[in-house]
């Protein structure tokens, strides 16, 4: 199903194709668990999330309305996933450190340098309030308009490129303290 | 990464957002779609039952409330025509010695009673 669209495979899942849907799981799970990291900073609950996120939009892909693009559509339900998953999970102790233990022992080569600047991102990530964060990653890494973001997070426009702004800042201090110490 | 630490720069940053996706990124994306999958071909399984069992017990509870409607009219029929017959006309009234009621007086005239 290589050559066909996100429209296309959204409307053969709406028929009922649950090969179609998983289609268009394999395309953007990385993103979706990406986001949903974002948001819970743990990576089990993130694939929790992730998993309840697309499973709600199988669920609901006959209401998809096919003259919106799909990713965005999708990425909303995972985010709101992500965060009712937070809302619920207040209690439970973050572990973000467990990302890089499973990054490194799958792969050990990885240089040491890439996953400092990997966990000092993590880190500043972190220090970030939620939707901060969000509009950042959902920006700059993930290259959404921020009229999508703005739909997405239920906020207006401006306020998403405040967040982005300040997010941006953060985030960039904490990649030129690594380079800094690359350059020495 | 030039510095943009005063204006907002409309466009995402081509350093910040790699490094983002690299740090953000998850291992074994394969292994969870696979079991997103098996997950998505069960939960459509699982529909159709529930869809079928949906249909099964609107049908019990559509039959069953036609039942309870036909015994609650059949049971108020029964006794409407019990009430009607207990009623009393004007001529036992008058025979009681009572002085009937005059909405007794204009349905028994208007019922050529």
């Amino acid at each position: 199903m290589t050559g066909v669209d996100d429209a296309e495979l959204a409307a053969r899942a709406a028929g009922g194709d649950p090969e179609a849907f998983g289609e268009l799981v394999a395309r953007h799970a990385p993103m979706a668990r990406r986001v949903a990291y974002a948001v819970l900073e743990d990576q089990e609950d993130a694939d929790d999330a992730a998993q309840e996120g697309f499973l709600s939009a199988w669920q609901a892909i006959g209401r998809y309305d096919a003259r919106r693009a799909f990713r965005p559509w999708l990425m909303q339900i995972v985010v709101n996933a992500a965060r009712d998953l937070r809302r619920r999970r207040r209690v439970r102790t973050a572990e973000p450190r467990d990302h890089v233990a499973a990054a490194s022992r799958d792969d050990p080569a990885k240089e040491a340098g890439a996953l400092d600047l990997g966990d000092r991102l993590r880190e500043a990530l972190a220090t970030l309030p939620e939707r901060q964060r969000l509009a950042v990653v959902l920006f700059d890494a993930e290259g959404y308009p921020q009229a999508e973001i703005a739909r997405m997070l239920g906020i207006p426009e401006g306020t998403v490129k405040s967040d982005v702004f300040h997010g941006r800042r953060a985030l960039r201090k904490a990649l030129g303290s690594v380079k800094e110490e690359w350059d020495e | 990464m030039s510095d943009r630490s005063t204006s907002f720069d409309p466009v995402p940053d081509p350093e910040l957002g790699p490094a983002l996706r690299e740090a953000l990124a998850m291992p074994h994306d394969g292994a969870f779609v696979t079991r997103l999958r098996a997950l998505v071909r069960q939960r459509r399984e699982r529909t159709w039952d529930e869809v079928l069992a949906g249909w099964f017990w609107r049908g019990v509870m559509a039959t069953t409330a036609a039942a309870a409607a036909l015994a609650t009219g059949y049971t108020l029929l029964g006794n409407g025509a019990t009430t009607g017959g207990t009623e009393e006309s004007v001529a036992v009234q008058l025979l009681d010695g009572e002085r009937p009621a005059a909405d007794v007086i204009l349905a028994s005239w208007t019922s050529g009673q």
